[in-house]
């Protein structure tokens, strides 16, 4: 086919609903270096795009830009474990600082934007220590071990609360291999593992890695850590690591 | 309704995050996150409506961008509408792999490779188009946005949906057709034929 047959397609392929032969026929030409299919396919992806843009506002949780880029061995840096109020003095003081040198307009918003950005990684690392403290403080948390028969590591603990999620705290556990990354696993009794999010632990060999949402205590077995290619895995792709089983509710 | 984008990189901007995302600057993820995080959560929570679920797949997707970064380049990528790539991607899989239809699991995959994203209008993503684009998904005619949103945030063939709708193949295709013509004659400029 030549690129005018196919011009109807480029939108469908770029929307995952093409069909054959134009779909591999779009395929062979992007292949192959077509300049004209190329530059279709990038508007058409360009729409897509827009399409996906124009989906209803939202907000993530704020802990979520801390699971990212810890996930990657990176921390949340924060200001310090300053309270609040004395985080919030320090920044207006630096902002009426900044005003007094005579910053130019650009150099104070740059500054000013950081200076936002640090209390949001401030706020989203100090949500999830609070996540993590919540079921560890929760009174019907359920506590559980792994490793400890082993002589070798990694070893922690697993704590679950039905209604706040699963956290895991482990140590001797060094980081994964480039390109791979720890993909935790909530495995239902006699049903399939479900994913319970990525994570990476530091050079130290610990790592910490929280679940939020609730947990049917009942119906879980384990709570399981395998190692995953980057983007994670929808089912376990190699033997766990860790497994926690977990205790039987009491009657 | 908040704008999904309050803030977009320009050309420079863009360009210098890229380049620092392939040196592993921290905070160039963080700055990433910052700009992209919460189109790319409104759009996977739209997919999959669950929000622990929405997290972990804009989790997987952020890092699919931290470890293929190098694969875009710094001088011409566009790295807003390649991270909504790849999140739709993941959230598809999931919903496929959930419901037992992966048909397309890898086929998908196609629509996210880097390079497709080089030279792409470094506009396409700014808060006044996303609301360009809403608008005139809300105008079209509700068989033809269905059809739409069936494709963009479900991932259905139109096969799929000709089942779903209870309509013929045929219906469908034309139903399709016609609401990507009316998209482009909404917005004009913005995605030309």
């Amino acid at each position: 086919m030549n690129c005018d047959e196919l011009r109807e397609h480029y939108d469908l392929y770029a929307l995952d609903i093409a069909e054959e032969p134009e779909r591999g026929e779009i395929r062979v030409h992007l292949n192959r270096g077509c300049e004209v299919c190329m530059a279709q396919v990038k508007r058409s992806l360009g729409t897509a795009a827009m399409i996906g843009a124009s989906a209803p506002a939202a907000e993530p949780s704020a802990q979520l830009r801390t699971r990212i880029l810890a996930s990657v061995g990176l921390e949340d840096r924060r200001a310090g474990w300053f309270p609040g109020w004395v985080s919030a003095l320090a920044i207006a003081a630096l902002c009426v600082v900044a005003v007094y040198l005579g910053f130019t307009g650009q150099q104070y918003a740059q500054t000013a934007a950081r200076l936002r950005s640090q209390m949001r990684e401030q706020a989203a690392q100090i949500a999830g220590l609070t996540e993590a403290f919540a079921i560890l403080s929760g009174p019907n948390t359920t506590e559980t071990s792994f490793g400890g028969a082993q002589p070798r590591p990694p070893q922690g603990k697993v704590f679950l609360n039905p209604a706040r999620g699963v956290l895991l705290i482990a140590s001797n556990l060094p980081p994964a291999p480039a390109s791979k990354i720890y993909e935790m696993w909530i495995i239902p009794k006699g049903a399939k593992p479900v994913p319970a999010g990525l994570f990476q632990s530091q050079a130290s060999g610990s790592a910490m890695h929280v679940h939020a949402g609730a947990v049917d205590m009942a119906s879980t077995a384990a709570v399981a850590v395998t190692v995953e290619n980057e983007a994670g895995a929808d089912q376990p792709t190699t033997q766990p690591l860790i497994v926690a089983a977990v205790p039987a509710a009491p009657r | 309704m908040l704008p999904i984008f309050l803030a977009i990189y320009a050309g420079p901007e863009e360009r210098a995050l890229i380049s620092r995302l392939q040196r592993r600057d921290p905070k160039a993820l963080a700055e990433l996150y910052d700009s992209y995080g919460r189109a790319a959560y409104a759009l996977v929570l739209r997919v999959v409506r669950d929000r622990a679920i929405a997290e972990d797949l804009v989790q997987e997707t952020f890092l699919r961008v931290w470890n293929r970064v190098h694969q875009m380049d710094s001088e011409k990528g566009a790295l807003g509408p390649w991270l909504l790539a790849i999140a739709r991607n993941r959230a598809i899989d999931y919903l496929r792999s959930s419901a037992g239809r992966e048909r397309n699991a890898v086929e998908l995959s196609e629509t996210d490779h880097a390079p497709l994203y080089h030279e792409m209008e470094a506009e396409i993503l700014i808060s006044d188009q996303a609301r360009r684009v809403r608008a005139a998904m809300d105008r079209l005619a509700p068989n033809y946005r269905t059809v739409m949103e069936l494709a963009y945030f479900e991932g259905l063939s139109q096969s799929e949906m000709s089942e779903k709708m209870g309509q013929p193949l045929g219906t469908i295709k034309t139903w399709v057709r016609t609401a990507l013509q009316s998209l482009r004659n909404e917005l004009g400029v913005a995605v030309p034929s």
